[in-house]
């Protein structure tokens, strides 16, 4: 089966430790991961600027981790990141901001980049909330 | 055959981005002509309410830029009648042209479609 | 043509178990993660909304939620299952519904 996964909630919340779960068993069961998107406060994953505790899992590195070794498709809405402050280069360029803090397995791009992987996946599951 | 997905959006449009954020895939999609419904439940429906002043809080008008959702080839628009009645609402007194549904209705319209996203 | 929904918040200070009760399809089947697993907890109003449920919805948990709450005393009906069980379920249903 081919699977889009959109993930709406932070690193820090269990939502995103429980995607990513369901992420390594999707390729684990031999199924393919059209896309990783990320939206509204999901954005957030994909920051190079969190810094987690010694004893406390590093969600947003491992989410990059996944997606750099499985050679994902990671898209994060471009709308949703500028308004929570995730930055590529060219954006933080283009909106004079300090610094770009997007982790680059990811990608900045659109809502439409959501429903092509809809399109084309048999399933899309999201997560988000707690 | 294009897939289709419903949009079920749950909150009011005062509670911060999620109403804005549910609307946008909405319009992405027709964007795009695909074939897209949109539901709104629980308190989505607070968004559909009249009289309603964004600038109030400093916030755009969602109301607008859903009666743009036809618009946008995006015409299957739905309510859900027990949310409306939860709340108090009247059916007929609505800013937009949505069809209001029961439990067993919206039963058979999640149903429906290809993939569902609940926001 | 049916549907796996999927609850994430505690149903004690949040609707969404409620509104979802009102939104199963006979054949569809709820999956209970994360704190969503508290409706399980005995002697609640929540724990017999989900045991008087009709036999046709289907009811499973993630066990890891259900081990870190300590959950043991769990309806028969429910079915635990893990990461692997949570994939096959979203490939088993029609389609995926997560109340976020």
């Amino acid at each position: 089966m081919k699977f889009a996964i959109a993930l709406f909630s932070p690193a820090h919340s269990p939502a995103s430790r429980r995607a990513l779960r369901f992420a390594e068993a999707a390729l684990a069961a031999g199924h393919e991961i059209v896309r990783l998107f990320l939206y509204q406060d999901g954005v957030h994953n994909a920051s190079a600027n969190i810094v987690t505790a010694q004893d406390e899992l590093d969600l947003a590195g491992e989410w990059a981790r996944f997606v750099r070794s499985h050679d994902l498709d990671g898209v994060v809405c471009i709308a949703a990141g500028l308004r929570r402050g995730v930055l590529d280069e060219q954006e933080a360029k283009r909106q004079s901001r300090p610094a770009a803090n997007l982790l680059p397995v990811w990608e900045l791009s659109g809502l439409g980049q959501l429903h092509e992987a809809a399109q084309q996946a048999d399933r899309l599951v999201c997560f988000g909330g707690h | 055959m294009a897939r289709s997905m419903l949009i079920i959006t749950r909150q009011s449009p005062w509670s911060g981005p999620t109403a804005r954020e549910a609307l946008d895939i909405a319009l992405a999609g027709g964007a795009f002509e695909l074939p897209l419904g949109m539901l709104f439940l629980d308190d989505g429906v607070f968004q559909l309410t009249q009289a309603q002043q964004a600038a109030q809080l400093q916030q755009k008008d969602l109301t607008a830029n859903l009666q743009a959702l036809p618009m946008f080839g995006i015409d299957s628009l739905y309510a859900a009648k027990r949310s409306l009645s939860e709340r108090g609402l009247d059916a007929t007194k609505l800013s937009l042209l949505v069809e209001v549904l029961d439990d067993d209705a919206l039963r058979t319209l999640i149903n429906s479609y290809d993939h569902v996203i609940t926001l | 043509m049916a549907t796996l929904h999927m609850l994430s918040y505690s149903p004690f200070a949040d609707s969404r178990l409620a509104s979802c009760l009102r939104l199963l399809a006979a054949d569809d089947a709820l999956l209970l993660t994360g704190d969503a697993v508290y409706a399980l907890q005995a002697n609640t109003a929540q724990r017999q909304a989900l045991e008087l449920m009709p036999v046709s919805i289907a009811l499973f948990a993630l066990e890891e939620d259900l081990a870190a709450r300590g959950l043991t005393a769990v309806p028969e009906r429910l079915q635990a299952i893990d990461y692997a069980g949570f994939v096959e379920l979203c490939c088993r249903y029609d389609r995926t519904n997560a109340w976020l």
